[in-house]
């Protein structure tokens, strides 16, 4: 019997450490040509020179603001869909749910057409005499929150509906039928009991935030550098594979330490 | 007597969990046996033992005289019914009551009879083409058991098939399985953790605590003598008194009597006692009265009787009372 | 909808502009007839979908990326799962840690899972780049092959399966008759999340690319790095079209919300 369950996942388990398990490890330890420790010393190296920290700020700050308009709008969205008996709701949601499955090429594509010197935002400024020349919007930190928060928003709606759901409706009556007023009963009721998938929301939403790269690439260009343009960069431009590595380490770090982090919240919060 | 199947000292460990406890049981051919006993004592756990799905930790299992212990269900030719019906959903009735036919290659013209004749056995002929979704839970379960009738078991297995319908399909359904195995003349295996099931329906009842068995035998055997204070509990002896030798003793509710004035008829031999009513509940029919009160040996009983309504005494909470407790109902108990 | 919760809804408002009216202007874009993605557009014409269709690298590359998103997300399921039979049904000791490492492409960022295998399996083993793709993509997708049909799997009564090996079915048998069809639904979800994440996938593709085989979103990319006309708006449009369409599949078949959302409703 056991022999029989082990053959099931052999297959698989071969394919995930030949494709992902033993490359990422190696990835740190020997890229091709290189010796050993390199990565770390370059990763030392990079953590104290100015032009790669500011990368990382950037990167962390841009990361930090997406994840806070993101929960600050999809929390709202999914708190009147999960709430709502219209039949618009369904609608809506899908509608919400739609763009995760829509190709973040054509997705950040969209904001070219808006931001760009002759789309939609600048001309419109210019119609109405607001501005003299078309301003600059893309290549911005801006253009960069915008299209990331289009991409993750979906994302955020999702995990905070999946939260609210959760959270029994006739809990909001039983607090209003004791005398909260709705704004109490929102606060004291409704926001504590979906906290948990709320930080779960914003993990997923940080976590994607600092490692894209169509958006930052299309949107930020060579003047907003990020992690994940820099990575690429340096693994198919200027070929350093140390810097790479190091780069991708300090990404995944990133990116694990988030969701450490929020494991651990989601554990306290469950105990307290 | 001939056996259908047989448990030689059979376990199963599940961790540092004994689940069945060393058990040796005889199921009687065609004939209907209950496992009774409270949730949690290994009725479920026997039952997959003998049907193939648990092998046993210790122990062997037979089945029609041959051992059977590491068969595979699919070898055993034993119809079970389970406690969720586990009926296919993606299949209709009679694809449902087919399927171990067309694993055995019944050829189709055969095996729609068969089919037919399993759910004519049902009553649910008429709703061959439908699917299990919409059926009710009575007829769910009417599936079920015509599925598992049609491969002609050596032996039909029931996990709590009544405990999910209500209370009145259940009675009736009570009938109707004794119908359906009186007339295949099947040996059945019924569990269950309702004694009056278990009384109404059995040839045979096996009672089982914590994966031990207590006691079998018939029900016209098991009833009135329980082994032990767990089989008389059980099976709703309420009372419990101590004999002036010191042993345990038992009497039903049903079988004390009470009288306001001192000792009057004491038309029987045996015990009367002093005590004063603590609570009464009227049922219609009857009236169920507790008594506090002391037992010969002196020790304090609270005791439950039930007097037929129309000759029940006016009591009220507080009032002395004698408790008349005829010898001749008096059930002596082994130790647990 | 009124509503009685005036902060939220205008959040909420915010956040659709935000999510759809980008998409608005592509598509608007896509159908002008003049050759800037300049707002409002010059006039009406379908040009740029003929220029879309008859440009070899976009027709090229979606093949391409037909290709890879089908076989890839075959793969996945033809490995993921079996894997959420051994987790769910099988007598599998550490079956969490299993499960866990199935998951774990999920965590891993993906731009950190192309280096590693552009790295390692195609500069440093020599794999050529479809063949790494290949098996990038699949891996990619095992969290969803093993999760949502895992998830299927732990739906359906395990009595059931017990029932068929009961009234004389084999293991084999009974996975056949019983349970594969249980699953369809899931595993119908499975694929359809597979095959569009592996079609939208830019991290793994791009680092992985060749002159011989790109993908068509590495392409766009491309192209709108070195191009400013309306033709991306018009390729951009028809895979919305047919994301639209895999919806509706989606919405028919299990239920849009179910495949997507991870939501019951
Ligand atoms: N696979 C298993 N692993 C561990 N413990 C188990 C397993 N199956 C059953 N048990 C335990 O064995 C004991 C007996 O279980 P079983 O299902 O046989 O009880 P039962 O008599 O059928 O009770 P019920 O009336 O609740 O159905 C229970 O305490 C149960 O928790
Ligand atoms: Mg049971």
């Amino acid at each position: 019997m056991r022999g029989r369950t082990a053959l099931l996942v052999l297959p698989g388990l071969a394919i995930l450490l030949v494709a992902f398990l033993i490359p990422s490890i190696a990835m740190l330890f020997s890229p091709p040509g290189i010796s050993p420790g390199e990565v770390f010393a370059r990763l030392g190296r990079m953590l104290t020179d100015p032009y790669d920290q500011a990368i990382v700020v950037r990167t962390l700050g841009l990361g930090l603001i997406v994840t806070v308009v993101c929960i600050g709008l999809g929390y709202p969205i999914a708190y009147l869909l999960s709430r709502s008996t219209s039949r618009w709701a369904g609608v809506l949601l899908a509608l919400a749910i739609f763009p995760l499955l829509l190709s973040s090429v054509v997705r950040t594509f969209g904001w070219l057409v808006v931001l760009g010197s002759q789309g939609a935002i600048p001309q419109l400024l210019l119609t109405l005499g607001l501005v003299d020349s078309a301003p600059q919007l893309l290549y911005t930190p801006l253009a960069i929150v915008l299209g990331l928060t289009q991409i993750f928003l979906p994302l955020a709606v999702v995990a905070s509906y999946s939260a609210l759901a959760q959270v029994d409706a006739g809990l909001d009556e039983a607090a209003r039928g004791l005398g909260a007023n709705r704004t109490r009963t929102f606060w004291s009721v409704v926001v504590p009991l979906s906290g948990p998938g709320v930080v779960v929301a914003a993990t997923l939403v940080f976590a994607g935030a600092v490692t894209a790269y169509t958006t930052p690439y299309l949107l930020g260009g060579s003047r907003q550098r990020m992690l994940s343009t820099q990575l690429y960069t340096y693994s198919s431009t200027t070929i350093d594979w140390a810097a790479a590595s190091a780069t991708a380490l300090i990404m995944t770090v990133l990116v694990f330490a988030v969701s450490g982090l929020s494991s651990l919240a989601a554990r306290r919060g469950a105990t307290s | 007597m001939t056996h259908a199947a047989r448990f030689h000292g059979v376990s199963q460990v599940f961790g540092d969990f004994t689940a069945v406890d060393n058990i040796d049981l005889d199921i009687p051919d065609g004939k209907l046996t209950t496992l009774l006993g409270p949730s949690g004592c290994g009725k479920t756990t026997s039952l997959r033992m003998l049907a193939g799905y648990l092998a046993p930790t210790r122990g062997t299992i037979s089945i029609a005289g041959v051992d059977s212990t590491r068969t595979p269900p699919e070898r055993r030719n034993l119809g079970m019914v389970f406690q969720s019906y586990a009926l296919f959903p993606h299949m209709s009735v009679a694809d449902n009551v087919g399927f171990g036919l067309k694993m055995r290659r019944v050829p189709a013209a055969d095996r729609a009879r068969r089919v037919t004749e399993s759910l004519e056995l049902v009553g649910l002929a008429h709703l061959s083409a439908s699917k299990p979704k919409k059926l009710s839970g009575g007829q769910q379960q009417r599936v079920a058991l015509a599925r598992a009738i049609a491969i002609r078991p050596k032996l039909l297995l029931l996990d709590e098939p009544l405990s999910n319908l209500d209370a009145r399909l259940r009675i009736q359904m009570r009938a109707e399985i004794r119908r359906i195995q009186a007339e295949t003349g099947l040996a059945v295996v019924l569990v269950t953790h309702d004694q009056d099931e278990a009384l109404e329906m059995s040839d045979e009842m096996v009672l089982m605590k914590d994966g031990r068995i207590q006691q079998q035998g018939t029900p016209q055997a098991v009833f009135p003598a329980p082994a032990n204070r767990f089989v008389a509990e059980f099976l709703g002896y309420e009372n419990f008194l101590t004999d002036a030798g010191g042993a345990t003793t038992t009497i039903r509710p049903e079988h004390l009597a009470l009288s306001v004035s001192e000792r009057t008829p004491a038309a029987e031999t045996g015990a009367v006692l002093p005590g004063v009513v603590l609570d009464v509940a009227y049922r219609g029919v009857d009236v169920l009265v507790t008594v506090a009160s002391a037992d010969v040996s002196g020790a304090r009983v609270e005791l439950l009787a039930d007097l037929r309504a129309e000759s029940a005494p006016d009591l009220t909470p507080g009032a002395d009372v004698w408790v008349h407790v005829p010898a001749t109902h008096l059930v002596p108990l082994a130790a647990d | 909808m009124r509503t009685r919760h005036p902060i939220a809804a205008s959040l909420a408002v915010g956040g659709y502009v935000v999510m759809l009216v980008p998409i608005l202007f592509v598509v608007v874009t896509a159908f002008t007839a003049g050759s800037t993605l300049r707002f409002p557009p010059d006039g009406f014409s379908l040009r740029w979908f003929e220029a879309a269709l008859t440009y070899e690298p976009f027709t090229s590359s979606l093949l391409s990326s037909l290709m890879l998103a089908a076989i890839s997300a075959v793969l996945a399921l033809a490995l993921g799962v079996p894997v959420a039979l051994a987790v769910h049904r099988g007598a599998l000791p550490g079956r969490s840690v299993v499960e866990g490492l199935f998951l774990s492409p999920l965590i891993v960022p993906e731009l950190v899972v192309g280096l590693a295998l552009y790295q390692q399996l195609m500069v440093g083993f020599g794999l050529d780049n479809f063949q790494t793709l290949l098996l990038g993509h699949t891996v990619l997708m095992f969290p969803y092959a093993v999760r949502v049909t895992g998830a299927s799997l732990a739906l359906i009564d395990p009595a059931v399966e017990d029932a068929a090996r009961g009234l004389g079915a084999s293991p084999g048998r009974t996975f056949l008759s019983v349970t594969l069809p249980l699953l369809r639904p899931g595993l119908f979800s499975a694929a359809l999340l597979s095959f569009i994440t592996s079609f939208n996938n830019v991290p793994l593709s791009l680092l992985l690319q060749s002159r011989d085989f790109r993908t068509l979103p590495v392409v766009m990319l491309d192209y709108v790095q070195q191009n400013y006309d309306p033709i991306v708006a018009a390729i951009s449009v028809l895979i919305l079209a047919g994301t639209v369409l895999v919806a509706v599949i989606a919405e028919r078949t299990v239920g849009f919300a179910r495949v997507f959302g991870g939501i019951n409703r």
